[in-house]
């Protein structure tokens, strides 16, 4: 029993830490400038890429491997610099006090065009460098071999979770985006510079995105195709959590994680429609999500 | 102005009729328009690009000797990825043109058999570069649709058989196949050959991950708490690689004997341990004794490497195979009807029962439009010339020892098949 109940429990772990990279950012975002950016997938995938890039660089010019962690830090810290800014100042903020009709179409427009810059800069093989998961090793966990770096990212997962909390909670930004959270007006006319933290707030979002595809990157791989999948799984997570709820999206990820684990496990044949399923059953019960709450609509 | 409208709608009739209608032999073409389907972006682009890859080489090989039969040769390619009603669309739209007499179309077996009535309906010539699956020509009725390069039914046979003499003792038997028809066939193929061949062997897991996964984890951790004597994959382009990458570290390479069904495609991409059972669905390995032996082949290898920067990959052999196999039918065509241009018809009609000596064997298209191509099988072993595992202790099965009759029911046939069928065959290590 042990043998099926323990690698079920990590791999649930494992799928759930992967899964909450790809949405706590598309959350956060939400949780700030009320956009629903369809674009997030694609910046997840521009981290995976850019991560790829560099460690396959490293790998190239026979640096030390141990500059690949620097380099998955780096990669999701140079894409959150140059597109937080540029897209957030281009074509989001456009979209402020507009329709979620509108935020959506020109949120899908900025995906296809980056899904296009994709295949023009990487190609369309997939790019692949697993120096920091031959680096961290294995071990033997419940009768199955697991990697060390599947480990690795669940504590990034918690690490995460926590340092956003905290940022959110113990910091001057943090308290000036809660403000901007709580009325976007009020906080204007007590003057916070909110377009300053919509961009923060934004490139934030990117940086998170970035972060989940580099560190998921030594595992999977990245290929063309990653953006779209990524932004399917992100909604659902979003949506269970309840949009724009961190620990929301953390307590989501667990659940999916865990649906999909089951279905591998015993039920194979449901496997891809297991999010999708748990997303229905939360949404029937709690149609704001787990720890979203009904909120007045301003007219 | 009544009459003027009805002489301009029945005008418009006529050119409409004209189209559809096959054009008479006629004089040479200045150019001979031909549709290639493949996937040239998206998860698949791994499969499909070096098909593109393949054709283009061959294809400024043929116009370099001057086209097919004197006509150059010019390649109208058609993205797949976009889905079958945008494909449905391009055939359609590059059929009205009668330029492009021959369509090589197309990978995606949910594409070929999309396109298969349509090629029947507008009679046009239509190549299965790749069209794995055996329901494209069950019936034994098409006329315009031809596949060389063979299908699943003798693909997917040819690994149970070889798994049966290198590994008589299986016992337990894992699939971890994409989950759309040619992961679901494939798996059906492979349970039911093992089945008849060996009944006491037990399936202990199927999983058919989305096609496009990027993270096997879960399915790995799945298998390993299994403990299969044998995982057996048809997974391909990057949820290959990715399988393999995830899968290796993890031990799953040394805990069970695995099979990749399309694993040379990926041999000189990742580390693939030694003795895993790799295959090229059909005898497309450039690198075996037949494709060593044949000067021709040697210099594709080559010219590809120097190219694209790589060894072609069976799928890379297949697109040349199958436009060798449409040159072959102009030329027959052509010797048929007094050396005027052929028809659509015409070469159709050359393509019908015809054998084609091909980069890597013979192709001889049955009376049921399906090629009979042999099947090579072996395990991966380090090669002492090249830096990468090349495929060895190989066996080539005839292309028709493994082919039901063409109007058998595939799946039937093999049910039929006794376990002393796998002693008729050649043996591992008999092909070098």
């Amino acid at each position: 029993m042990s043998n099926t109940v323990i690698p079920l429990l990590l791999d649930s772990l494992a799928s759930a830490a992967l899964i909450f990279f790809a949405a706590v950012g598309l959350t956060l975002v939400f949780s700030v400038l009320r956009v629903l950016n369809v674009a997030h997938g694609s910046l997840y995938s521009i981290g995976a890429y850019v991560a790829a890039s560099i460690c396959l660089f490293i790998a190239s010019r026979q640096l030390s491997p141990y500059l690949s962690f620097v380099a998955l830090l780096f990669s999701a810290v140079f894409v959150a610099a140059i597109l937080g800014p540029l897209i957030e100042r281009t074509l989001i903020r456009w979209t402020y006090g507009k329709s979620e009709a509108v935020q959506i179409l020109i949120t899908f427009g900025l995906f296809l065009m980056l899904e296009d810059l994709q295949r023009m800069v990487f190609g369309v093989q997939s790019l692949y460098e697993d120096a920091p998961v031959r680096l961290l090793g294995t071990s033997q966990i419940g009768g199955v071999v697991y990697l060390n770096y599947q480990i690795f990212l669940i504590g990034m997962a918690v690490l995460v979770v926590i340092g956003l909390r905290m940022l959110i909670r113990h910091t001057r930004l943090g308290r000036l985006i809660t403000a901007v959270v709580a009325d976007r007006e009020m906080a204007q006319s007590i003057g916070i510079d909110t377009n300053r933290i919509f961009i923060l707030a934004f490139s934030l979002g990117v940086f998170l995105a970035a972060l989940g595809g580099a560190l998921a990157m030594p595992t999977s791989g990245v290929a063309p195709g990653l953006g779209a999948d990524t932004m399917v799984l992100a909604f659902a997570v979003a949506a269970i959590g309840g949009l724009g709820q961190i620990e929301g999206a953390a307590v989501a990820a667990l659940i999916v994680g865990l649906a999909r684990v089951l279905a591998i496990y015993f039920v194979p044949s449901l496997d891809a429609v297991a999010p999708y399923a748990a997303m229905l059953v939360v949404l029937l019960i709690r149609p704001y999500g787990l720890f979203g709450a009904v909120t007045a609509r301003r007219i | 102005m009544m009459k003027f409208k009805v002489g301009l709608t029945a005008l418009a009739f006529a050119a409409g009729l004209a189209s559809m209608m096959p054009a008479a032999a006629q004089e040479k073409p200045s150019s001979l328009g031909l549709g290639i389907f493949t996937f040239t972006s998206g998860p698949a682009a791994a499969y499909g690009m070096p098909g593109k890859n393949a054709a283009d080489l061959m294809i400024d090989d043929f116009n370099a000797k001057g086209g097919i039969e004197g006509v150059p040769v010019k390649p109208i390619y058609v993205d797949e990825a976009q889905g079958a009603q945008g494909v449905i669309a391009e055939y359609r739209r590059l059929a009205g043109d009668p330029k492009n007499q021959v369509m090589v179309a197309a990978l995606s077996s949910a594409n070929c058999l999309a396109l298969a009535p349509i090629a029947e309906q507008l009679q046009v010539p239509t190549v299965g570069w790749n069209c794995d699956t055996h329901q494209l020509l069950i019936d034994g009725k098409s006329k315009y649709v031809f596949r060389p390069n063979g299908n699943t039914i003798p693909e997917f046979i040819a690994y149970a058989i070889y798994l049966l003499d290198r590994k008589p003792d299986v016992k337990t038997v894992a699939i971890i196949n994409p989950d759309y028809a040619f992961g679901h066939d494939g798996a059906n193929i492979f349970k039911a050959a093992l089945k008849a061949l060996k009944p006491d062997i037990q399936i202990v897991a199927e999983l058919y991950p989305k096609m496009g996964s990027p993270n096997y984890q879960t399915e790995i951790s799945r298998l390993a708490t299994m403990h299969p004597d044998v995982v057996f994959s048809n997974l391909w382009g990057a949820d290959l690689e990715n399988f393999v990458r995830q899968a290796t570290p993890r031990g799953l390479f040394t805990s069970s004997q695995v099979i990749l069904a399309l694993g040379e495609t990926i041999l000189q991409r990742v580390p693939l341990p030694d003795g895993v059972i790799v295959g090229v669905l059909g005898d497309g390995w450039w690198m075996s004794p037949d494709a060593k032996a044949n000067a021709e082949t040697a210099k594709f290898a080559e010219d590809y490497k120097a190219r694209f920067g790589e060894y072609p990959v069976f799928p890379s052999i297949k697109m040349a195979n199958a436009l060798i196999y449409v040159k072959a039918a102009y030329k027959a065509a052509m010797q048929k009807n007094g050396g005027k241009w052929p028809t659509r018809t015409e070469i159709a009609d050359a393509m019908k029962g015809s054998t084609v000596a091909t980069l890597t064997g013979t192709t001889h298209t049955r009376a049921d439009n399906d090629g009979l191509v042999d099947q090579i099988v072996g395990v991966t072993v380090k090669s002492a010339d090249k830096p990468f595992p090349v495929i060895g202790d190989m066996v080539r099965y005839k292309g028709d020892s493994l082919m039901p009759k063409a109007d058998q029911d595939p799946i039937a046939w093999i049910s039929t098949l006794k376990p002393e069928f796998v002693k008729t065959l050649p043996k591992p290590g008999s092909y070098k």
